[in-house]
């Protein structure tokens, strides 16, 4: 009983998604008051009809509806998005109003990755995610319907998920192995091809199910973020699910995807979930071990509603992507990249992101898009325009940008046309004599102009994106190469990876259940596994036993959520027959713990916690980095599930431990504490090092360590032999 | 004390109750359907939009998930809900108060109306909107009233601060309460002073609705006369109409009343549900199941020597028998005056006051071992303001007594109203209409009417649920009157005499706990304004409660901040929750065995052993 929609404020259905159970609670209700013998029509249509009053009375009340709980334990929980409404409901119990919320924010994310800074226009949004043409129509929803899916059955099942961090394979060399074949050997033969058409490698990593094995970011690339990761992980995981649920399958069911057997299409119970069906599509497809690109769309589960048949578009087209970018002038959000996503075997995937020609127009769009929504909101506020002087805004500037921008486009489509109109309509308004000059009145006009940006964006990065566009893309033969190679790497460890991702740490704490350690600065997380199958054990045995505690964890975790939104960073509970911990703190470069901050208390209806949807914790640090100036702040969690009856000076005395332990270099030196990298204006790095302790700091080896951002570099300028001045932060 | 405050604008935001059965057609204005919209001020056009747009939303989402809407958020204001019939209220308050308490809060309200006016949907029919809306307004404000945040996050019965009462006088007002049950029209009763309960037979919902009238008439009688100096027109006996439900009544018959042979009813009402109690409350936590045989043997010669004493000297004071004029101390002491007779009918019975038979009143004294019973429960909990609950409260804990509760939650409704603002032809119309249906309707319960039987000494209530044949039947009044009048006179003067305590300097720690099955609240939380520091431990409480409520099996909690650290515990009946101030934090938040919170449990248990809570 679970049903997610977006609805327009005139309560048209933008997108829907609803499970087996809801489609036949709403038809039934729908069918009651309806004539005997007509067609229900479709059910976007009915949702629509039945959840407007709801829709429109959120438009009426000035204060807006965040959730309604019915007496039998529905849960409606919506929130308005510029001028989409997002719906969720639960009728089942399984999720609470903060999963629901999670949802809401994760699919919002889903629309800003896919639709970039077209979601800022609601005029262009809207025709976007609704096309006119149904078939069009409904591919796109079929898209975001399986993107909802796999992200719910990561979040149910994968703990990275559930606490937001990427997940690393833990074995160094390995991992070092391999990032110096993707930077050497990929990257570097990649992007010296002529075959990449314009488009140049950024960033490539490999995933073993969900945990990252190596990651590579170019010289020339900027930080992903670990939001944007976990995204692209979402968009790989559903192009190549990893069978989180396949252990629960009966044995031949398995066979297709051990690698070993005959390749063996099986047909999974039929389930309302159109997720299994798909996957072991695919999960048969990824056996081949040739070249083969399978597009998501052709793999979307055939909706009871819709049964369009669907021509598979060009498999080699890449998906775009919009991801934040952090340049020199600051964060560039919603900046087009395209997304490669090679299936090496099933359960390894190569992803490749790649920076498109024109993506300076991009960040020109936004930058005007930035200064018209400035220029709109001092309107708003009746300041003056650019004649005060009190405005920070200078209108001639802008205005000289604006057209030098203009004429660099290039000038033979609609779009543009209908953009240099409004710019002249704009300029005579706002700028001569007989215009308006800067008012209330030019409001209308400055939305306009944000439209028509959106509308040359949208013309620029978002039509024939999914089309087959061969010729902004690295070619098939290339991808086909990189796909080979990467193979041939690591086909030796393959197996191995297979199963380290099942059992990537184990502990020796007695009494110590479960822990989860999260590095928040970085959005990497660490924890034994926890699956809970039939015929795979994991540290906690299997059964009931460990699923009875991977809920608790589950619950933990949502418990802790709620506290840290208040402001508590501790937390310990005694529940039932278990001893739960949390603990969130800050340190320094060199581990030095920092004086705790007051953590700001957030309303009930605030974005999640996490780092998917909304990054809580970058802006947690920020917030801390304020009490704590020159220092780069790290933020650290740790979860602990012991059993009840071990004392609590022991279960503390263990916390200490892991908390101290899993940073260490020897244990982990994907968590090692991070080296940073200053440019200096030679180009040459001034590293500020600093390890856990001052006499360790000779150990740094910086080769092997994959880090997420910037300081990528520093290996690399191990490597390469570039000078590298050591200072020790103040 | 028991003023009433104007309802506190931070914590309830609106009420409404609105009727859609008023507008139905297209033309129909909203504002025919709002029946009480606080606040009162608000302008007619925001009224129209709230009542409007909320219930229209919740009949859609009720709709579409076949169910009535509880909770409805908005950003910056959650309402608790309850849709009946067309009837439709809502309960806004601010974020911060939990939903659990909300929604407690709402069917409350929602409650205390149906007791004293039975069924919403019949009074609406003979009543006016207006009048209704003076009895919401009332309620409301009852509702609102309580001294501190915590009281409105955790609801409890306000009891009279035992610290600095004699234990004997506790049991002095189970024992007239009994006395009075010797009569088989009565059900139950309760002792009140100045709005706090001394002593209670009932459930703590139920006595909570009955503290409603009481609190009423002693604000009145506060503002009419100054301080608690009640003038000849407060009188003496008053009885209102109220409404059970059945489970409530059944709740209260249940009890094991030897209605004819009262004496030997007493051990066996006391004994069985001590045994079957399951939580430590503040009584039986010193006396254990092994102690009722000592004060058997030790506090007996002294309740002996007391009992005497204090009937004597109530007597001499209060009784109208001219034995002794050193009345001096308590002017208004006068002869209980004659009851008078309401002006609205029937309801209103003219009863002689009597001079209180002192034999009678001795016999009470010794009634059984019961006795003893009740005076080591009071030793123990002499330090707690708490409430002293005898029979009535300790077989709450059998298992009729939550069952009770849960439906008491959901249960208001219809019957007659027979309060003291209407006329009193149509009180006699209105009998609780027998085939109506109350608020859980899925029960269809009728509700069942009873009297509430006041009678007022000064400070001091004795209020009885009785049968409504009591109030015509004079011997049954007469005997109530007989077996109380003279204790309650003795009773009142050393409550009265007891000077107020003086605010206890807050302890270098807060804490508060809940006895749930009591309802009962004991904190040093004071509320005062200026209670800043207060505030972190009161959000904090707020949370894990909410906590608690959630997940069964919790037990206790840690949880800080970078400046609170507070503990909370609890079991089956209780919750407590605790916070040590200073202790320097110095830990920045990572695990460590110092850390000043880890110690928080073991500190509580020392700290609040004081208190009478033991959380060993």
């Amino acid at each position: 009983m679970k049903c997610l929609l977006i609805a327009s404020e005139s309560a048209e259905v933008l997108f829907h998604w609803s499970d087996r159970e809801y489609r036949q609670n709403i038809q039934e209700k729908y069918g009651v008051s309806q004539e005997e013998g007509e067609g229900l029509p479709a059910f976007e249509d009915i949702l629509s009809t039945l959840f407007a009053p709801i829709i429109i009375s959120c438009s009426t009340l000035e204060d807006s509806y965040t959730s309604f709980t019915t007496e039998n334990n529905h849960i409606y929980v919506l929130h308005q998005f510029d001028e989409c409404l997002y719906i969720a409901v639960n009728g089942d119990g399984e999720e609470k109003e903060d999963d629901l919320r999670r949802k809401l924010y994760v699919l919002k994310k889903m629309v800003e990755v896919m639709f970039g800074m077209v979601t800022l226009s609601g005029n262009l949004l809207r025709r976007e995610l609704r096309p006119q043409d149904t078939e069009q129509r409904a591919r796109l929803w079929k898209y975001l319907q399986s993107l909802l899916e796999t992200y719910s059955l990561l979040r149910e099942n994968d703990q990275s998920f559930l606490v937001e961090a990427v997940e690393r394979l833990i074995h160094p060399q390995l991992c070092e192995l391999c990032i110096e074949f993707l930077e050497r050997r990929l990257v570097q033969q990649l992007n010296s091809s002529v075959e990449r058409a314009g488009e140049e490698v950024l960033h490539a990593f490999v995933l073993v199910h969900t945990k990252l094995l190596a990651f590579y970011s170019s010289r020339n690339a900027s930080i992903l973020s670990p939001s944007d990761l976990l995204a692209l992980i979402v968009m790989a995981q559903n192009m190549y699910p990893s069978n989180v649920d396949l252990d629960d399958m009966s044995p031949e069911d398995t066979e297709s995807t051990s690698g070993s057997g005959p390749e063996n299409f099986y047909t999974p119970e039929p389930s309302p979930s159109s997720r299994s069906s798909s996957s072991s599509g695919k999960a048969g497809r990824g056996e081949t071990p040739v070249f083969e690109f399978v597009d998501p769309e052709i793999q979307m589960a055939e909706d009871s509603l819709h049964t369009l048949e669907i021509n598979p578009p060009d498999p080699a087209s890449p998906r775009r992507v919009f991801l934040e970018v952090s340049h020199k002038d600051g964060p560039f959000p919603m900046m087009p990249h395209s997304m490669y996503c090679l299936s090496l075997w099933p359960g390894i995937t190569l992803v490749l992101l790649t920076k498109i020609s024109s993506s300076a127009l991009a960040i020109s769009v936004y930058k005007y898009l930035e200064e018209f929504d400035k220029l709109e909101k001092r309107l708003h506020e009746g300041h003056g325009g650019p004649a005060s002087a009190r405005s920070p805004l200078n209108m001639q500037d802008i205005r000289s940008k604006m057209d030098k921008f203009i004429k660099s486009l290039e000038p033979h489509d609609l779009q543009y046309a209908q953009l240099q109109n409004v710019w002249a309509e704009f300029k005579s308004r706002a700028f001569s004599r007989g215009g308006s000059g800067f008012n209330k009145d030019l409001i209308p006009w400055c939305k306009n102009m944000k439209t028509q940006l959106c509308g040359i964006y949208r013309q620029c990065f978002l039509t024939g994106s999914l089309s087959a566009d061969v010729t902004h893309r690295l070619s098939a033969g290339l991808q086909e190469r990189a796909q080979a190679m990467v193979r041939e790497k690591l086909v030796d460890w393959k197996d191995f990876l297979l199963v380290k991702s099942k059992r990537n740490i184990t502990m020796d704490f007695p009494g110590l259940v479960h822990f989860i350690c999260v590095d928040r600065a970085t959005g990497q997380m660490i924890a034994p596994s926890l699956n809970i199958t039939e015929r795979t054990t994991s540290e906690l045995g299997k059964g009931p036993v460990a699923k009875y505690i991977k809920n608790k964890v589950w619950a933990l975790v949502r418990t802790t959520r709620r506290y840290l939104q208040k402001g508590y960073s501790t937390v310990t509970l005694r529940d039932g027959d278990f001893y739960f911990c949390y603990f969130l703190w800050f340190e320094n470069e060199t581990g030095y713990k920092l004086q705790p901050v007051e953590i700001p208390v957030l309303p009930d209806d605030s974005p999640p916690i996490g780092m998917l949807a909304y990054d809580y914790y970058n802006r947690l640090l920020r917030y801390c980095s304020k009490s704590h100036k020159g220092e780069n702040v790290k933020c650290y969690e740790l979860l602990t599930v012991h059993l009840g009856v071990i004392p609590t000076e022991i279960i503390l005395q263990h916390c200490r431990q892991l908390a101290s332990k899993l940073w260490e270099p020897s244990r982990n030196p994907l968590l090692w504490r991070q080296t940073r990298l200053r440019h200096s204006s030679k180009g040459q790095g001034q590293m500020l090092f600093t390890p856990l302790e001052p006499q360790r700091r000779g150990q740094i080896p910086g080769l092997g360590f994959i880090l997420l951002n910037k300081h990528w570099d520093v290996q690399k300028a191990f490597r390469t032999g570039q000078r590298l001045e050591v200072v020790q932060t103040p | 004390m028991a003023e009433l405050k104007s309802p506190d604008t931070r914590r309830c935001r609106y009420f409404f109750l609105y009727d859609g059965s008023k507008v139905r057609g297209e033309g129909d204005p909203t504002r025919d359907g709002i029946c009480y919209f606080y606040p009162e001020e608000t302008p007619m056009d925001k009224q129209d939009l709230l009542c409007g747009q909320l219930a229209g939303v919740g009949r859609c989402v009720s709709e579409l998930s076949s169910s009535a809407v509880r909770i409805l958020r908005l950003r910056r204001c959650k309402f608790a809900i309850r849709m009946k019939d067309d009837f439709f209220w809502a309960l806004g308050c601010s974020m911060d108060v939990p939903t659990v308490s909300v929604c407690e809060l709402l069917d409350h309200l929602i409650n205390l109306f149906c007791f004293y006016n039975g069924s919403v949907r019949q009074s609406y029919q003979l009543n006016s909107k207006e009048t209704l809306a003076a009895e919401w307004a009332r309620y409301l404000s009852h509702v609102l009233s309580g001294p501190s945040e915590l009281h409105y996050i955790l609801q409890s019965v306000r009891t009279l601060d035992l610290t600095n009462v004699d234990p004997l006088l506790l049991l002095k007002a189970a024992l007239i309460l009994q006395a009075c049950q010797r009569c088989p029209l009565v059900l139950a009763g309760c002792v009140l002073f100045r709005g706090r309960v001394v002593s209670t037979q009932m459930p703590p919902q139920l006595t909570i609705k009955v503290m409603v009238h009481e609190t009423e008439t002693y604000t009145k009688t506060q503002r009419s006369s100054g301080t608690s100096s009640p003038t000849s027109d407060s009188r003496p006996v008053s009885s209102t109409a109220v409404f059970l439900t059945p489970s409530e009544l059944q709740y209260l018959q249940s009890a094991p009343v030897d209605k004819i042979s009262s004496s030997h009813s007493a051990p066996e009402k006391d004994a069985p549900p001590k045994k079957t109690r399951l939580s430590r409350t503040l009584s039986d936590t010193p006396s254990s199941e092994s102690t009722p045989s000592r004060p058997a043997s030790c506090q007996s010669p002294q309740r002996a020597s007391f009992s005497p004493h204090t009937s004597g000297s109530e007597d001499s004071v209060f009784s109208p028998a001219p034995s002794q004029g050193s009345s001096a101390d308590s002017p208004n002491s006068s002869p209980p005056s004659p009851i008078h007779r309401f002006s609205y009918g029937r309801n209103a019975h003219q009863v002689e006051g009597r001079t209180p038979d002192e034999s009678h009143c001795r016999n009470l004294h010794t009634g059984g071992s019961g006795v003893s019973q009740m005076l080591s429960e009071g030793d123990g909990s002499a330090f707690e303001e708490s409430l002293h609950l005898n029979r009535g409260a300790a077989s709450k804990t059998t298992d009729c007594g939550n069952v009770a509760f849960r439906d008491e939650k959901t249960a208001a409704g219809d019957g007659g109203v027979c309060c003291r603002k209407l006329r009193g032809h149509k009180a006699e119309m209105r009998q609780p209409p027998s085939g109506s249906c109350s608020f859980d309707s899925l029960e269809e319960s009728p509700l069942v009417s009873m009297v509430l039987y006041v009678h007022r000494v000064n400070s001091l209530v004795l209020a009885l649920l009785v049968e409504p044949r009591f109030m015509g039947d004079s011997a049954s009044m007469e005997e109530v009157n007989h077996s109380s009048l003279a204790s309650l006179n003795g009773l009142e003067a050393h409550l009265r005499a007891i000077s107020p305590a003086a605010p206890g300097a807050a302890g270098p720690y807060l804490f508060a706990h809940y006895d749930s099955v009591q309802s009962t609240l004991t904190t040093n939380v004071s509320g005062r304004p200026g209670g800043a520091p207060e505030h972190p431990f009161v959000r904090a409480t707020s949370l894990l409660h909410s906590h608690f409520f959630d997940t069964e099996t919790l037990q206790e909690a840690i949880i800080r901040s970078a400046g609170t650290a507070v503990y909370g515990t609890r079991t089956v009946a209780q919750e407590t929750y605790f916070q040590q101030h200073g202790g320097s934090m110095r830990n920045s938040g990572i695990p460590n065995q110092q850390d000043s919170a880890f110690s928080l449990p073991s500190k509580a248990r020392h700290r609040l052993l004081k208190h009478g809570v033991n959380l060993l």
